[in-house]
C-alpha cells in the first residue's frame, strides 16, 4: 500500500493536489482513498491531505501517522511543532520538499533516516507560470511513485480542474507534466509496504483513565478577557511591512484600517507593528498616504524575539 | 502595544484565526473600538464564529454563540435577563451592557431573517452589526441571498451567480425599526459615526457593513481597502441610513468610477473579462447601478 501524507498551508492547493494525486491512482488501477484535513480552514493556516493506494479494498481508515511517502509544499511548515511534517517518517520513508535549498542541505538539517529529496517549484514557475504549490508537488509525488502514467497524471489534473477556464487547466498541466519530468530518475523511488505487512499502523492512543470531576473543574469557564493575544498570528507572515519613521505623518490611518488590531502609537505619536500577530496583508503599505511603508520578505529579516514574560 | 500586550479593553486582542485582510474584523475592530466591553456579543455561526474558539478570545467583553438562525432569539434572551436582573436591583444601570448581534449575511439575509424579523416586531432593544462578504465565507464561500449578480462561488461556477443580491436595508427599514444604516471599513469616519449615533439610540438598530473578503472574492489581502473604496465610488454599495422613518444617503458618489473598476479588481468577476469583456453583461450591471441611483433624489 502507499499512505502520501501532503502538508501545505491554506491556499497552496493541497486540497485538490490530494485529489488529483488520488484520481491519477484511480486511472492507474488503483484502489484510493484520499481526503483533506482543513484545522484552522484558513488561508495561510497548516493543512494536511491523506491518500491512500492500494491494489485491493482498503480497510484503513483516518489519519495517515506512518507514511511512505511525506509532500511539503511549503517548507515553513517545518517551524511549526502544530504541522507534525516530520510525523512518523522512518528509513523507508522519502521526503519531498519544495524548496530552492538543496536536498544535502534538507538532510543536514532535518538528521532524518530515510530519503530526502527536494523540487525546485520556484524554478518551474518561472519556467511555466503561476500554479499552485499543490499542483506541482504532484507531479513530483506522482513520479516518486513510479506507478503512475503522464498520461493519466494529465487526465487528472483535467478532471480535477474541470470549472476552471481552459487556459489555466492547460497551464497546471504544463507545470505538472514539467514537475514529473524532473523526477524521471527518481522514479519508484518510494517502496510499496506490503499492506498488512504491519498489523496495525496507527498507534492506539494512550488512554488515561480519568475520574468524573466536578463541573467547575471538567468545564471551566474562563473568566480572562482577551486571551487571543497568546495566539501569535504572526507566524503566517511571508512578507513584512516596515514603518519608515522618516516618512511618516503620523497620521495614524494604518492603525485605524489594520484587521488585526496590531498596529499601536507610540509616546510620540508614531505607529508601531506588532509583528508578533501580524499576519502580512500588507494592506497598511498599499494604504499609507506617504508611501512610509515597505515591504520585506520575512526570509530576508530577523524572526521577531517575544519577550519573556509575554503573553 | 508592543511594549505591554494588549491590554486596554476598548479594543479587540489580535491573534483571531481570521484571513489576512479581511474586510469584516476591519469593520468589528473600528465597532469595538467605539462600543467596548460593555456588551454581550451574540454571535450567529459564520466566519466570526472562529473569533471565540475555546479557550481563546479577542473579546474583552461577553460573547455568545448561538446557531446560524437563531442570534437575534438569542439576543432576546439576553436582553430580557439584564432587563430582570435590572429591575430586581441586581446589577446597577451603569453595570448594564449592550446587547450586539454579530453575524455574516448567510444568517442576517437568510437563516436567521425570520428571527430577525420577529425581534423586530418586538421592539426588541439590540444593535445588529452584519459583515456582508456575500457569501458563506467559512465554508468555501457558497453563494447566499447577498451574493451579487454574476459573482462567481463554489456554488456558482459557470458563468456566476444568477440572482441578484437581496435588499437587505429595505426589508430592515419595512419594519420601522430605530436605525438601519449600510457602512463599510474602508471609510472609518462614516462607520464610527454611524456606530456612535446606532449606539445612542434604543430599540432595533442594524448597521450593515459590506466586508472585502480576499479568500473569497480572489484578490489581493493587501486590495481589502482599494476594493472597498471602489465599491463606495462606483456607487455598488450606496453608503446611508435610515433613521426617523426616512432614508439618507451619507455619500454620494457624483462622479462615478465606472463598476468594471471594481469588477476587474477581483477573481470572482474574472470571467466578465476573460478570455474577452462580456461586455452584454457588463453594461447590464453597469445599468444596475445606473438605475438605483437614478431613484435617488437627494
Amino acid at each position: 500500500m502507499y499512505r502520501i501524507r501532503l502538508h501545505g498551508r491554506g491556499g497552496q492547493g493541497i486540497k485538490t493536489a490530494s485529489r488529483i494525486l488520488g484520481t491519477a491512482l484511480f486511472r492507474s488501477g488503483f484502489e484510493v482513498q484520499d481526503a483533506p484535513r482543513y484545522g484552522a480552514e484558513r488561508r495561510g493556516a497548516p493543512i494536511f491531505a491523506y491518500v491512500r493506494a492500494d491494489d485491493k479494498v482498503i480497510c484503513e481508515r483516518g489519519l495517515i501517522h506512518q507514511p511512505n511517502l511525506v509532500v511539503v509544499a511549503d517548507e515553513t511548515l517545518f517551524d511549526l511543532p502544530a504541522a507534525n511534517v516530520l510525523e512518523g517518517l522512518d528509513g523507508r520513508a522519502v521526503l519531498l520538499i519544495n524548496s530552492e535549498r538543496s536536498a544535502q542541505d534538507w538532510c543536514r538539517q532535518l538528521q532524518l533516516p530515510g530519503q530526502v529529496t527536494v523540487l525546485d517549484g520556484a524554478a518551474v514557475v518561472r519556467e511555466a507560470g503561476r500554479v499552485p504549490a499543490g499542483a506541482l508537488c504532484v507531479g513530483a509525488a506522482a513520479r516518486l511513485l513510479g506507478v503512475v502514467s503522464r498520461r493519466a497524471l494529465l487526465q487528472a489534473v483535467a478532471e480535477e480542474l474541470a470549472g476552471h477556464d481552459a487556459a489555466a487547466i492547460q497551464t497546471s498541466q504544463q507545470a505538472v507534466s514539467q514537475a514529473y519530468e524532473l523526477f524521471a530518475g527518481e522514479a519508484g523511488l518510494v517502496q510499496r509496504l506490503q499492506s498488512g505487512a504491519k498489523k496495525s499502523v496507527t498507534t492506539p492512543p494512550k488512554w488515561v483513565e480519568l475520574d468524573c470531576e466536578a463541573l467547575p473543574r471538567a468545564a471551566p469557564t474562563i473568566t480572562m478577557a482577551a486571551t487571543s493575544a497568546l495566539v501569535k498570528t504572526g507566524l503566517w507572515r511571508t512578507r513584512r511591512p516596515r514603518i519608515d519613521r522618516a516618512l511618516c505623518s503620523r497620521c495614524g490611518l494604518c492603525r485605524t484600517l489594520c484587521p488585526e488590531g496590531g498596529i499601536d502609537l507610540d509616546g510620540e505619536g508614531y505607529p508601531v507593528i506588532d509583528y508578533r500577530y501580524c499576519k502580512g496583508c500588507l494592506l497598511c503599505a498599499a494604504q499609507c498616504p506617504r508611501r512610509a511603508i515597505a515591504v520585506a520578505d520575512e526570509r530576508t529579516v530577523s524572526p521577531p524575539q517575544p519577550k519573556e514574560g509575554e503573553p | 502595544m508592543s511594549e505591554s500586550g494588549p491590554s486596554s479593553h476598548s479594543h479587540l486582542a489580535p491573534g483571531t484565526p481570521l484571513c489576512a485582510g479581511c474586510g469584516g474584523l476591519q469593520a468589528l475592530q473600528q465597532l469595538y473600538r467605539v462600543l467596548g466591553d460593555k456588551t454581550v456579543v451574540v454571535n450567529a455561526a459564520g466566519c466570526m464564529t472562529l473569533l471565540s474558539i475555546y479557550p481563546f478570545t479577542p473579546f474583552a467583553g461577553s460573547w455568545l454563540y448561538t446557531a446560524m438562525a437563531c442570534a437575534a432569539a438569542g439576543a432576546q434572551g439576553v436582553r430580557d435577563a439584564l432587563d430582570i436582573q435590572l429591575a430586581k436591583g441586581r446589577i446597577s444601570s451603569a453595570e448594564d451592557l449592550a446587547t450586539v448581534v454579530l453575524t455574516g449575511d448567510g444568517s442576517a439575509y437568510g437563516m436567521g431573517l425570520s428571527a430577525t424579523s420577529a425581534a423586530l416586531d418586538r421592539g426588541l432593544d439590540f444593535l445588529y452589526l452584519c459583515y456582508d462578504n456575500e457569501g458563506y465565507g467559512n465554508t468555501g464561500h457558497q453563494y447566499s441571498s447577498a451574493t451579487p449578480r454574476a459573482a462567481h462561488t463554489a456554488t456558482s461556477r459557470v458563468s456566476g451567480y444568477a440572482g441578484s443580491k437581496k435588499d437587505l436595508f429595505a426589508i430592515w427599514a419595512a419594519h420601522r425599526p430605530s436605525y438601519v444604516a449600510t457602512a463599510i471599513a474602508a471609510e472609518p469616519q462614516d462607520l464610527a459615526r454611524k456606530v456612535k449615533k446606532a449606539a445612542a439610540l434604543r430599540g432595533p438598530r442594524l448597521l450593515l457593513v459590506l466586508a472585502p473578503c480576499p479568500t473569497g472574492w480572489g484578490f489581493d489581502p493587501a486590495l481589502t481597502v482599494k476594493v472597498g473604496q471602489l465599491a463606495v465610488e462606483t456607487g455598488i454599495w450606496p453608503l446611508k441610513e435610515y433613521v426617523d422613518g426616512r432614508a439618507v444617503h451619507t455619500k454620494i458618489p457624483r462622479q462615478r468610477t465606472p463598476l468594471a473598476e471594481y469588477l476587474r479588481l477581483q477573481g470572482r468577476f474574472a470571467h466578465l473579462f476573460s478570455p474577452q469583456p462580456d461586455e452584454q453583461r457588463l453594461a447590464e450591471l453597469q445599468q444596475a447601478v445606473e438605475d438605483y441611483w437614478q431613484q435617488v433624489t437627494e
